[in-house]
């Protein structure tokens, strides 16, 4: 149906844009392996002069009041338990509200589905003051739990399990399966593409969430990688571009090949959880 | 197997009961903690919180106090924002949708991938990279417009430039996922539709209006609203790339509402400004709702 020449004027339109894209990321690479005086130096170098690893070197060095093996770990230990635990409650809670016999189910439902509308900033104070009073600002508690309180999950989950035939659970119940196992046995296998659009949605929030994990930690060690190479951009970082894009190439690598490997998923994900 | 005994029930109950503690815990008693704080004279550092009723709140209306010109310049900033970021946010992404939808089957998957990539980028590492580039005397964008003899532009500390970068960053960063969920609804759109049109002579642009459009209205409200939300959210991109300036000119209403909550440690005024800036949010959100549902 369409022309070779529309064909081809397309595909170098990709690449412009795809360029566009790509440069900043490739730029930032190039600058991690510069010395800071050609950094600074006039002129656009793509390959450096002088080729250096010290930059690096300097990064993963951790000095103990800028670890980022550990920052990295943090996020990825903060992003995988939060979305655990978030999959865990949601799944339990929809699947009860879709299909079991549950006092004030209704009202519930409704206020679950009402809570979405409720912007962020309306928490976010008394959230601080709630962790403050605990004890448990500056923890991983802090980090995990506020996450969640968030109804997307069930909202997603229990539109899911409407919708999918009772047949297969009336089954397991004539079989002499209680509740519990019809659950985890029958209804979670059915909905695992759901759960799994669940965990990247979540993860993906966590892990790039940068206000709250500002505020509610302090010391060095508790940092997420957000944060932690924000306070470094405005510290000791600062006077050194090659430094600092060799700490964000070590922060952004592994993120985007993962990205790369998971983003089938979560396209196919976006597809699934009906958002359209 | 429906026995709808109390023992039943009970059991059932245990299905949602661990979500609803921490919706209690983590959601609704914070909402109420919030509204009972900006009722209350609130620094953080004394133990002794004064109820004042809604002087908080009179304070914010007051012209002539300082919490009135935090809330309103913050608010106008955000706005601001608002407005220059969310019908590119929307129109961008509807555009790279249908540049990846036009390539051939081969290249699809390429190039989409390469338009998502920034997202997996977090906010600060945004900050870094585009701080660097938009760099006035070292900046690559800079240094390629001397090339084209073009004049050297104070890409962060001037304005409207101040602006316009943190657009152009935001766009970057996060409009691969608005594209997906575009390229989502118009692979929906029904290939009859299309074929119908070609067979009346309707050009690609004629399509495109009367066709792609009303199938992706629904995508196009979500887009609208969801990209008013997080643009209202804005905080780490001024907060690192311009600090709120030049002067406090990118100075968002969030940014106001963290200075006033840890730097003055007036939480009572904090919680409050907080609680209008939702009650704004909501409202826009709601007249987003009604007017595309009006135009039907």
């Amino acid at each position: 149906m369409q022309s070779k020449g529309f064909k081809v004027f397309i595909i170098i339109i990709a690449i412009i844009v795809g360029l566009i894209f790509i440069v900043p990321i490739l730029w930032m690479l190039a600058t991690s392996f510069k010395t800071d005086q050609e950094a600074f130096t006039a002129g656009i170098k793509w390959i450096p002069k002088v080729f250096t690893l010290e930059n690096y070197q300097f990064s993963l060095a951790g000095n103990s009041d800028t670890p980022v093996i550990q920052w990295m770990g943090n996020s990825l230990f903060v992003g995988i338990v939060g979305t655990l635990i978030v999959l865990f409650v949601d799944t339990l809670a929809a699947y009860g509200l879709a299909r079991l016999d549950i006092p004030f189910k209704k009202l519930l439902i409704s206020i679950f589905i009402g809570s979405l509308t409720i912007p962020w900033v309306i928490t976010f104070l008394p959230l601080y003051m709630e962790f403050n009073k605990l004890g448990l600002l500056d923890t991983y508690a802090v980090l995990i739990l506020p996450y969640s309180a968030n109804a997307f999950g069930v909202f997603l989950l229990y539109q899911y399990f409407r919708g999918f035939p009772k047949e297969l659970e009336e089954a397991a119940f004539l079989d002499g399966a209680n509740k519990w196992q019809v659950f985890v046995k029958v209804v979670l296998p059915s909905a695992r593409p759901v759960i799994w659009t669940l965990a990247i949605f979540t993860f993906m929030g966590i892990y790039n969430d940068f206000l709250w994990p500002l505020v509610t930690t302090n010391s060095p060690e508790m940092r997420t990688i957000t944060t932690g190479i924000a306070i470094m951009q405005q510290g000791s970082f600062v006077s050194s571009p090659g430094r600092l894009m060799a700490l964000t190439s070590i922060a952004t690598i592994p993120a985007v090949l993962l990205f790369i490997i998971g983003q089938r998923s979560f396209i196919k994900g976006v597809t699934q959880s009906g958002i359209k | 197997m429906r026995n709808s005994g109390w023992k039943s029930q009970l059991t059932s109950s245990l299905f949602v009961l661990p979500y609803l503690i921490l919706f209690v815990v983590f959601l609704l008693i914070p909402i109420g903690y919030g509204a009972w704080m900006s009722l209350h004279n609130w620094d953080l550092l004394n133990p002794v919180h004064e109820f004042v009723g809604f002087k908080n709140y009179a304070k914010i209306f007051d012209s002539s106090s300082y919490l009135n010109d935090l809330f309103l310049e913050g608010l106008k900033n955000t706005f601001q924002f608002v407005v220059f970021s969310v019908p590119l946010l929307v129109a961008v992404g509807l555009g790279l949708a249908l540049l990846v939808n036009a390539l051939p089957g081969k290249f699809k998957g390429f190039f989409r991938t390469v338009y998502f990539i920034p997202y997996a980028v977090s906010v600060s590492v945004v900050a870094i990279i585009w701080l660097w580039l938009l760099d006035t005397n070292s900046g690559l964008i800079n240094q390629y417009m001397q090339k084209l003899d073009l004049p050297m532009i104070p890409w962060l500390t001037d304005m409207p430039w101040a602006w316009i970068s943190l657009v152009i960053a935001t766009l970057w960063w996060t409009i691969g996922f608005n594209m997906v969920i575009f390229i989502n609804a118009l692979n929906d759109v029904s290939e009859e539709l299309y074929e119908a049109g070609s067979l009346d002579g309707a050009s690609r642009w004629q399509r495109f209006i009367y066709i792609t459009l009303p199938s992706i209205k629904p995508t196009m409200l979500f887009v609208v609203i969801t990209s008013t939300i997080a643009s209202f959210n804005i905080y780490g991109q001024p907060f690192l790339m311009t600090r709120g300036g030049p002067g406090t000119s990118t100075k968002v209403l969030l940014m106001n509402i963290v200075d006033e909550a840890f730097k003055q440690r007036q939480l009572g005024n904090a919680a409050a400004m907080s609680l209008l800036m939702a009650l704004i949010m909501i409202v826009i959100s709601v007249f987003q709702f009604k007017i595309s549902n009006r135009k039907e």
